[in-house]
């Protein structure tokens, strides 16, 4: 695995313990951009690419460590992601994240941002590129600020994510 | 989640991908429409409107929060920065991340329109390394790019033992990314 700190469960490691926030706003206008340019379904390639290729440590991670890695790389990431309320809940089959505050959302509101409406969906469609090559699956629920993300084994028969159970961002 | 703590290798990521879809006429139309037109409106109200003060305004925080290393030179006709730690470039030399060819010049990608927008040229050079320089002014205001050390001081980031690189970019007067010179 490529990291700067090689002690930290996130891949890319920086030398200030907290990202700056003002970042969100690139996320959120990179996700217009390409819906603007190329459309939606370039959106969801370019979430599971970005999922596939700059996350891959990530998968191989989860792959080895299994539910407690995936336990471990949550809480480590929202740590680092100023403003962010988030409670992770383990067990053997999985991994769940009650997402009380979304950092992103919350920073975007502030600032009168307007936020892309399928802002939520990338929490889905990258999460589910980087658990299937660690043979596990995503669910998410809710968005728009808070919502719950769990990742299972996939081998629970959980039925299919419905998207219209993640909510349009505003 | 796409967070903002490894942003920068989120950003050059994205670089690479969209040069893949659609060349670099995307690339560059990123910078200017998504970075300088939408992520940073903040930064160009504030030197739309306040242009010299407003420089002052946008980079002091900004640069404070990414956790630059960096010295800032302002006069009446002159918006100076000396980077001498760029966290941005930094983060992806300590991590090892290398998806995009150029990575420095999407500073230029955006800053660039933003200044034409607002009345300015840039005199600019940045080496690779994490080490860049920067002089704002007026388009009417012909006075070339300093000459090192008369406008930094021994702050200025062409005096380091280190500026030198095997491939510096060098920018005069310019607003536009492709804008640019190999230096040797």
């Amino acid at each position: 695995m490529t990291a700067a700190d090689p002690a930290s469960p996130l891949p890319y490691t920086d030398t200030k313990p907290v990202g700056h926030a003002d970042f969100y706003f690139a996320v959120n206008a990179t996700f217009r951009f390409i819906l603007r340019h190329h459309g939606e379904e370039a959106l969801r390639k370019y979430w599971r690419d970005f999922g596939d290729s700059y996350h891959k440590p990530v998968s191989e991670q989860w792959r080895g460590r299994g539910m407690p890695g995936v336990a471990e790389y949550w809480r480590a990431f929202f740590k680092a992601e100023p403003g962010a309320e988030v409670e992770v809940h383990e067990s053997a089959d999985e991994v769940r994240l009650e997402v009380k505050t979304c950092p992103a959302i919350k920073h975007l509101r502030g600032h009168q941002r307007e936020i892309v409406p399928e802002f939520c969906q990338h929490c889905y469609f990258v999460n589910e590129a980087i658990a299937e090559p660690a043979e596990m699956t995503v669910r998410v629920c809710g968005g728009n600020g808070s919502c719950t993300q769990r990742f299972l084994k996939r081998t629970v028969d959980a039925p299919p994510q419905n998207l219209e159970d993640i909510a349009t961002a505003s | 989640m796409i967070g903002c703590y490894d942003f920068c290798g989120h950003y050059e990521w994205t670089f690479g991908w969209l040069e893949q879809l659609g060349g670099h006429e995307l690339v560059r139309a990123y910078w200017d429409e998504a970075i300088h037109q939408d992520s940073q409106t903040h930064a160009s109200g504030l030197i739309g409107s306040k242009g010299f003060e407003g420089m002052k305004e946008y980079w002091g925080p900004t640069l404070a929060d990414e956790g630059a290393v960096y010295e800032r030179t302002v006069m009446d006709d002159v918006f100076r920065i000396d980077m001498h730690e760029c966290p941005s470039k930094g983060f992806l030399i300590r991590n090892g991340l290398h998806q995009y060819t150029d990575y420095c010049d999407h500073c230029m990608g955006w800053i660039g329109p933003l200044m034409r927008q607002a009345g300015f040229v840039v005199d600019h050079e940045h080496n690779h390394c994490g080490q860049c320089w920067w002089e704002m002014r007026r388009k009417a205001d012909s006075t070339p790019a300093s000459a090192p050390g008369t406008l930094g001081g021994d702050k200025d980031v062409r005096l380091r033992p280190g500026w030198k690189s095997a491939h510096t970019d060098h920018y005069e007067r310019a607003t536009d990314p492709d804008d640019k010179t190999a230096v040797s």
